[in-house]
């Protein structure tokens, strides 16, 4: 693994709106399988690296290579990349169904192919008996299983998750961050993978990247951040909030 | 290479923009313009030095600001009597009073004129009466003809009022007066500005109403369709285009900036209705004197269009259907069907495409196409018609249909627009990026994933078009000529020859069509939203 080059390589990421930077120069790199967590407060420039990864975005400078070739300037929809967005984005007026086979339908798939792909991918994602129901009649996890289900369809290499869990209760979270993490391991799929809940990124990542405006502070493992935060910042915004969700629950585990 | 791909498709969307605001721009602007320039001093110093200009002004000033409040007041309270009591029948209540939304305001003026003129059905049965011409029967159509809109207004305000800052007052002791001015009216202020701006720019606008019951008090929205119509006498015509639209532009900006900071309140818990049967028997009381004074009209034109001579001999017969029909009714009733069709399928085309982009396609020029969109709001239809015959007349464009449909659609298209871009504002704003990220194109998710979650709103904007263009006598009276007359303009026509039957006849078979689109709507409304409900209440159990 070691010797293998990174899956994706970020170098000196930029983006600037007309008055604000709203990433400043970032780099980083992503292994093959490996499942990295952008943690960081809202409006630090998670959600920007994401949309310019995928190519809803374009960056003021800077490059983007996978598997050694630069994809910077390629169409979002052949870089081999898949996104979830934070609120699904599902197709309402089309069954689950319809939703994970809509992309294979117009890839020009035969419709036999299409619905066989479909039908095994929403049976591994659990949702068989939902098949004919609209997102509409879906809890808010199994509506974010479709999601996954028709962005997995495709064969992405790499997935990208923007904040998926923050519309969902508790329970549910910590079920499908379960599943999420299967998924990876199955498919082998590299995946990056946004929030700004610590906890989760803590109990998903192999490694975590921790954001403050525009900039990157620290990226390492959950080990290595525990063990030698970068500075304050990560210490108190990291490490801080974390022992102090441990401590108020700590009490009652005697 | 995808830089310049990128380029080429944001350049895409802001060419559209730009040529729709050419588009808009072409049918509005420079039509009022063209009319602006048609004042010259001498038009100008001969109505403003008229000895009864100054009472043409606050003549249309008094009517209009004394309708207004009529109207906000009985809709109001009709709107509290629906929402906040127990009453039943409260769907047939809303069935009945969308009715007399459905036909023209000028045949609310003639129903006036049958029940209380001279020769009126009740003037003769009460043994008094008569005296509706003048300030009074101005106030009671314009009444009836805008009431429904300010109502279906506010009870829809009313309707998704959060109940929560009562339930707190409730428990804080606060007196239901305090109530009463610390939440109700802040909470109503700005819809019932809007609703005010609403109905004031419609019936201060009109000229059916005052037409048909104004006698010698003249307003300017009469006194510039006879200048039109009468004395062809354009240059005077503009100057009174130019005082109407005075009115019609402050209201329109007012509504602008009242909008523009919205109260967007999230609805967390339905009204708690107590029981008071005193309450709830007032509020039957009121409902039925609205609805039969509403429905007047109505109910004497159906007596009117089967009686054999109003008002001597009121025996039953239907010849006067075939009287009407004779007349070449059929006629103008298949012109106002092709126009309101065209006018509906063209209207929710345009419609669609430009609240798309300025909705979902966002760039630089969105605000400029929004603001152009909506700007034919501001302007009345007589001053539209106005101004398109001074600047269409002798082009291959002048006595066609064509004119009638394009000025119907400027005319009415700023609701329609607005329908449209609440619904697509209020749809995932990622679809579009889902369709990049697997590879489909705008224009893919648009037809496959976009138009038909808006379904409902796109058959509402056909209804309103539809509905609007059969009804209207402003913009068309102007533009039509004998051949592409409207049926709607008939019933001004008839009345001025004393052929009250077949006016009635008309406006009936006006309010026919109308209930058959409504009714077709409605319907497929029901059924489509019969599934979602089955739906939701799956998901509650």
């Amino acid at each position: 693994m070691e010797t293998k080059q990174p899956k994706l390589i970020v170098k000196d990421l930029k983006k600037i709106y007309e008055d604000k930077c709203a990433l400043n120069s970032v780099s980083f790199d992503v292994k093959e399988g490996e499942f990295l967590s952008i943690l960081g407060p809202s409006g630090c420039g998670k959600t920007t690296i994401l949309r310019i990864l995928i190519g809803l975005l374009d960056a003021t400078s800077g490059t983007i290579i996978k598997d050694g070739v630069d994809i910077t300037n390629a169409p979002a929809s052949s870089r081999g990349m898949g996104i979830v967005f934070q609120n699904y984005a599902l197709f309402e007026n089309m069954t689950v169904l319809g939703n994970v086979e809509y992309a294979l339908k117009i890839r020009k798939e035969t419709k036999a192919v299409a619905r066989e792909r479909a039908l095994s991918m929403i049976e591994r994602m659990g949702l068989s008996e939902h098949i004919n129901k609209k997102p509409g009649e879906l809890s808010g996890g199994q509506q974010q299983r479709v999601a996954i289900a028709r962005t997995m369809i495709l064969n992405p290499e790499i997935i990208l998750f923007d904040e998926p869990m923050s519309a969902l209760d508790v329970a549910t979270r910590i079920s499908l961050r379960k599943e999420i993490k299967d998924i990876q391991k199955e498919f082998g799929t590299t995946m990056i993978y946004i929030t700004h809940d610590q906890e989760e990124a803590f109990a998903m990542s192999d490694r975590l990247m921790v954001m403050k405006e525009a900039n990157i502070e620290q990226i390492d493992t959950p080990e290595n951040i525990i063990d030698h935060p970068a500075n304050e910042y990560v210490q108190s915004f990291v490490i801080d909030n974390l022992q102090a969700k441990i401590n108020s629950l700590v009490k009652y585990l005697r | 290479m995808k830089k310049i791909r990128k380029f080429a498709s944001a350049h895409k969307l802001n060419a559209t923009k730009v040529l729709l605001i050419c588009v808009f721009a072409a049918l509005v602007l420079i039509p009022l313009v063209r009319m602006l320039t048609n004042i010259n001093g001498e038009s100008l110093k001969s109505v403003l030095s008229q000895e009864s200009f100054l009472s043409l002004i606050s003549n249309s000033l008094v009517a209009t600001a004394l309708s207004t409040l009529t109207v906000l007041i009985l809709a109001y309270v009709l709107a509290i009597c629906v929402e906040r009591t127990n009453i039943k029948g409260k769907e047939i209540l809303n069935i009945l009073l969308v009715l007399p939304m459905l036909i023209p305001s000028i045949s609310h003026g003639m129903g006036l004129v049958v029940m209380f003129g001279n020769n009126g059905l009740i003037t003769r049965i009460l043994g008094f009466g008569g005296n509706i011409y003048g300030l009074q029967g101005i106030i009671l159509g314009s009444v009836m003809y805008a009431f429904p809109v300010a109502y279906l207004m506010i009870a829809d305000v009313l309707k998704y009022q959060d109940c929560s800052p009562y339930q707190a007052a409730d428990i804080l002791g606060i007196p239901k007066w305090r109530q009463f001015t610390s939440i109700t009216l802040p909470y109503l202020r700005k819809p019932l500005i809007s609703v005010t701006l609403a109905v004031f720019t419609m019936i201060i606008t009109d000229y059916g109403v005052p037409l048909m019951v104004g006698g010698m008090y003249k307003t300017l929205p009469v006194v510039l369709y006879q200048e039109i119509i009468g004395q062809l006498n354009f240059e005077k015509g503009s100057v009174y285009g130019l005082i109407l639209l005075i009115p019609a532009v402050i209201g329109f900006i007012f509504d602008v900036l009242n909008k523009d900071k919205g109260n967007s309140t999230f609805v967390s818990g339905k009204m708690l209705i107590k029981k008071n049967k005193l309450r709830d028997g007032a509020a039957y009381i009121f409902c039925g004197c609205i609805c039969f004074f509403l429905m007047l009209p109505i109910i004497v034109f159906g007596i009117l269009a089967f009686s054999k001579r109003y008002p001597s001999d009121i025996s039953f017969t239907i010849k006067n259907i075939s009287d009407a029909l004779r007349l070449n009714a059929g006629t103008y009733m298949l012109n106002s069907v092709k126009i309101a069709i065209l006018v509906a399928v063209i209207g929710v085309v345009l419609a669609f495409v430009t609240a798309y982009l300025t909705s979902r396609a966002k760039t630089k020029m969105s605000k400029a196409l929004h603001l152009f969109a909506i700007t034919s709001a501001a302007v009345p239809g007589v001053v539209l018609g106005l101004s398109y015959i001074l600047t269409f007349k002798g082009s291959f464009i002048y006595g066609t249909l064509a004119i009638l449909i394009m000025a119907n659609i400027i005319h009415f298209i700023s609701s329609p627009y607005l329908m449209m871009y609440n619904s697509l504002s209020k749809l995932n704003e990622n679809l579009e990026n889902v369709g990049k990220t697997i590879g489909v194109s705008r224009f893919r998710i648009i037809i496959d994933v976009i138009i038909p979650q808006c379904k409902l709103t796109l058959m509402e904007m056909f209804s309103y078009f539809f509905v609007n263009s059969m009804m209207t006598i402003s913009a068309v009276s102007f533009l039509s000529t004998t051949k592409t007359k409207p049926v709607a303009l008939m019933i001004n026509q008839f009345e001025a020859q004393m052929q009250l039957e077949e006016a009635a006849v008309v406006s009936l078979a006006i309010l026919l069509v109308n209930l058959l689109i409504k009714g077709i709507v409605a319907l497929i409304k029901k059924i489509s939203t019969k599934k979602k409900v089955s739906v939701f209440t799956e998901e509650a159990m």
